[in-house]
């Protein structure tokens, strides 16, 4: 699954498309340190006013700050609002 | 996000509160059946959140399974709903809405712009001969039709425009100036001068001429008249005068130009000042009233979308420019130059076309704060203006009257 996904991540490399398009791999927007937009997710893990967990196909995504408030959830992206001080990225046991 | 959320707010959205500890779990679970929530929001014990009133019919099983409460339901669906309890509000409203677009969508008032108040009854007049009557729908006036028939109706008509404005019509009229009456060639006339002056010349070819050469005339003195003796009778008649006559004119100029003056310029600030405008009020916004003490000014009107339109208001931006007195030294050459010029100007108004200077003497002098010019040019032109002759009538005496009567 991990090596068709990087398979078809390279594609679109070479095609010049979105990787978001072919691939699994999400995409992730930053507006400043206030907003933070990102693709191709899987749902929350975690969400506090303070964090906010991210699952993603390879790596779970932990957004740190205050004032956190989801602008808007569906089920292909997540908008997150709010001072952002850091974004850290675990990779998936 | 703007725009959806007010596409929410006309098709309607329910606002929810989910009050489980773990709330990632519910949000995902929603999530996965697709439905869209947005305005997340984590309180102490519960979390708020909205989805739109679609999603929340069609999941309404899985909601009431996740045990989310709802706290309200917002939109134009659910006020539209309120009124299908309240049918005469309703019907009220319908019914305004439909009256609103009747009489929005008629004129109701013709205004005649530039023209006195008897061609505006007559034009008024026209257009109601030609059914265009108040009240009249927009679509059935035709401006490019009532333009043309006012140019065909109205030959002094030099300028029209017809437009619709508002419930206006607005009929924009120029009228030809008035030419002047030119006087045919077989019309009894004398020449008169329409100066002073001191004939040089004169060559009367038709009518009796009244001067000679050396003669002092006044403006309006008869120069040649238009009254003949017959050669076989004793008998006065009338004929179109014509001649050339030129003669000589003095003018005499006196003209004074300060050595120092007071000139306003300007210097490199600016400040702005902003007005809301609500019909003929204005209202400042921002910026000091009057920022400077001498000052240019300058303002423009800012129109904002659909507001501008529907309630007349408008943002005005006044720019004023600092403006600083000083005092200018004028040199006597510039000085002179100057007098001449405006001399020439005044002289170039005074004369006519074919006029010919013979002799000018220009004087300069000068005190502590003036500059003088005193001039008289001499000038030959032609000084002879035609005037209609027109015959008396005949008067009848009471007696013959009396006798015809008698008879």
């Amino acid at each position: 699954m991990s090596k068709f996904n990087n398979f078809r991540s390279k594609l679109a490399d070479g095609l010049e498309i979105p990787n978001d398009a072919l691939s699994d791999n999400f995409n992730l927007r930053m507006h400043g340190n206030k907003k933070v937009i990102i693709e191709n997710h899987l749902g929350l893990t975690i969400y506090e006013n303070d964090k906010v967990g991210i699952k993603t196909v390879k790596n779970n995504i932990l957004v740190k700050g205050s004032k956190f408030k989801i602008e808007e959830i569906n089920d292909y992206k997540v908008i997150i609002k709010g001072d952002i001080d850091e974004i850290i990225f675990d990779k998936k046991e | 996000m703007f725009i959806f959320k007010l596409v929410s707010l006309l098709r309607g959205y329910v606002i929810i509160r989910l009050k489980t500890n773990n709330c990632e779990k519910t949000l995902n679970l929603l999530r996965k059946n697709g439905i869209r929530m947005w305005d997340v929001e984590k309180r102490e014990s519960d979390v708020k959140l909205k989805i739109s009133y679609e999603d929340y019919e069609k999941y309404k099983h899985i909601i009431e399974k996740a045990k989310i409460e709802t706290v309200s339901k917002k939109g134009l669906v659910f006020t539209l709903k309120k009124l299908k309890v309240r049918k005469g509000f309703a019907a009220g409203l319908f019914i305004l809405l439909i009256c609103l677009y009747v009489l929005s969508s008629l004129v109701w008032n013709v205004e005649v712009v530039g023209v006195n108040d008897i061609t505006e009854k007559n034009v008024i007049k026209l257009l109601e001969q030609n059914n265009i009557t108040t009240p009249i729908s927009h679509s059935s006036i035709k401006p490019k039709k009532i333009e043309t028939m006012l140019y065909n109706n109205f030959d002094e008509f030099k300028f029209v425009e017809v437009y619709v404005e508002g419930s206006n019509l607005i009929i924009f009229i120029r009228e030809k100036k008035p030419e002047k009456a030119e006087i045919e060639g077989s019309e009894p006339s004398s020449i008169i001068s329409d100066k002073n002056a001191i004939i040089t010349k004169i060559i009367a070819k038709s009518g009796q001429p009244m001067v000679k050469e050396g003669d002092v005339v006044y403006e309006g003195q008869t120069l040649v008249m238009g009254m003949v003796k017959n050669k076989n009778s004793e008998e006065f008649m009338m004929v179109p005068s014509d001649g050339i006559i030129y003669g000589k004119i003095y003018h005499n100029f006196e003209l004074k130009e300060e050595k120092s003056k007071n000139m306003e310029t300007s210097t490199d600030n600016s400040k702005n000042v902003y007005y809301l405008q609500i019909n003929d009020d204005s209202i400042k916004i921002i910026g000091d009233k009057k920022p400077f003490e001498n000052y240019n000014y300058r303002e423009s009107t800012i129109k904002i979308p659909i507001i501008s339109d529907l309630f007349h208001i408008t943002l005005k931006k006044c720019t004023y420019y600092e403006q600083v007195m000083k005092t200018v030294e004028i040199d006597e050459n510039t000085a002179n130059n100057k007098m001449k010029v405006n001399m020439y100007d005044d002289l170039l108004e005074v004369c006519g076309k074919d006029a010919k200077t013979l002799t000018s003497s220009l004087n300069f002098s000068e005190d502590d704060s003036f500059y003088y010019l005193r001039a008289q040019i001499e000038i030959v032109e032609s000084i002879g203006e035609k005037v209609k002759l027109s015959s008396m009538p005949e008067t009848v005496n009471d007696e013959t009257e009396e006798e015809r009567m008698e008879d």
